[in-house]
């Protein structure tokens, strides 16, 4: 208490100065027009922010409960009619080449099951036979390459996803095809590895991994990932890659089976050459 | 005692009467008056040269028609004076209460702290004053050449001042 009134008594002028300068305030913003109206227009927009900050808040703070709602409505709507929930799922896109020859049907596809963390993972999709999906047919999300079909039955099929130690795939970078297969290690989810590239080639940390000219199971240019590390040894003449996959395989719940409408034409043609 | 209230009378004369009707400018106003404040005795307690500076800011004021304006610069001017002098080695005259001036305490402190708060002043007024609708060049402009002339004007005064004296 004797500190207090010690401070107090030390730095009274302080506390005049305050309370005169509060008088100051008074004086000069009522009794003066101009600033006067500069203060009421000044308080009026800082009221405005204020407000405008507070609703931001309240309208941010109260995103989870609407987004719970609107689960809400989607589950309501698909248990009441869930035909008109998958009617945008059955419309499959055609895609052209040029002269409008339809190249690939690209069937969008629902993933009811899904693993990610064991050697051989497959993921099973809400599809099959019935619409038109057959064994060694490709399968990509939004993102890029997600797996190959493995086998179907009349409504489901299951695939062999980018995270399977039987996958294996030759990869496009930076507009160069290598034939060199890109595999799962199982040692990360997520992260492939190419082995044995020459380090003369010039390939950096970020660049994009594509799918190539060598499988006619995918479109040319889709996504497999992008280089995340490249690890060597100092007397090897090669270098590895490690690929972190554009497919976040512990998120997939939509995927598209691609539908390559020439591939017979061009498996006769390949084998006659053969 | 009575020889200080007649200098003050007489610069705050000086100020309301001759300075705020030069027309140099609109707004080239500079404020002599503030040599009271900056000189102010070193004796004095903080409680009296805040008081001090109130009063004198509401005088100020009253001639101007601006109320409230020069009392809040007044007020924060004798902080910075405070703030300032705790920085000066100035023990001696202090104990020896003398008044704040070249010939106590020396060209340069003087003139170090006058130009401080003279264009502190001014820089605050002409702020208070156009606030909500400032032009910075005309801002900056206008308190220059005020708080130029100001410090021009309290240098005759304390040559003057310092002639009388001696």
């Amino acid at each position: 208490m004797q500190r207090l009134l010690a401070f107090i008594e030390h730095n009274v002028h302080i506390i005049l100065f305050v309370v005169l300068q509060v008088v100051c305030g008074f004086l000069m913003f009522y009794l003066n027009p101009y600033q006067q109206a500069t203060f009421t227009h000044s308080a009026a927009t800082v009221t405005a922010s204020a407000n405008q900050l507070t609703a931001n808040v309240t309208g941010y703070l109260d995103l989870k409960d609407q987004n719970i709602k609107l689960q809400d409505q989607v589950a309501d709507q698909f248990r009441n009619s869930p035909e008109a929930v998958f009617h945008f799922l059955e419309d499959t896109l055609t895609i052209k080449d040029s002269n409008r020859v339809a190249l690939f049907d690209i069937v969008p596809v629902q993933v009811v099951y899904n693993t990610a963390n064991k050697g051989e993972n497959v993921f099973v999709i809400n599809k099959g036979s019935n619409h038109g999906i057959k064994r060694n047919m490709g399968v990509i999300s939004s993102e890029g390459v997600a797996g190959i079909v493995l086998t179907t039955s009349a409504r489901y099929s299951s695939v062999m996803s980018l995270l399977n130690l039987n996958f294996s795939l030759t990869p496009n970078i930076n507009g160069i095809d290598y034939y060199i297969p890109i595999k799962w290690e199982n040692k990360h989810v997520n992260i492939l590895r190419i082995k044995g590239i020459n380090k003369l080639e010039e390939i950096a940390v970020g660049d994009r991994v594509k799918t190539g000219s060598s499988t006619a199971l995918f479109p040319k240019g889709i996504h497999i990932g992008k280089v995340a590390r490249i690890t060597t040894k100092q007397s090897s003449q090669y270098f590895d890659l490690e690929i972190e996959t554009a497919t976040d395989f512990r998120k997939l719940n939509y995927a598209y089976v691609v539908i390559n409408k020439d591939i017979k034409s061009i498996k006769a043609l390949l084998e006659n050459v053969d | 005692m009575w020889i200080r209230v007649v200098y003050w009378m007489l610069i705050l004369a000086f100020q309301v009467l001759v300075l705020n009707h030069l027309d140099f400018s609109s707004f080239v106003i500079p404020q002599v008056f503030i040599i009271l404040l900056i000189s102010m005795p070193l004796g004095w307690s903080k409680m009296k040269q805040v008081s001090a500076a109130f009063g004198l800011g509401l005088l100020a004021d009253l001639f101007v028609s601006a109320p409230g304006i020069h009392a809040s610069a007044c007020l924060w001017l004798v902080l910075l004076r405070i703030g300032i002098l705790n920085t000066q080695d100035i023990k001696q005259q202090i104990a020896s209460k003398m008044d704040y001036d070249v010939k106590s305490v020396g060209l340069n402190s003087f003139l170090y702290s006058s130009v401080i708060l003279v264009f502190f002043y001014h820089f605050y007024i002409f702020w208070i004053q156009n606030i909500g609708s400032l032009q910075w060049s005309n801002y900056v402009l206008t308190s220059m050449i005020s708080s130029l002339l100001a410090i021009t004007l309290i240098g005759v005064l304390q040559y003057l001042t310092f002639q009388h004296r001696s």
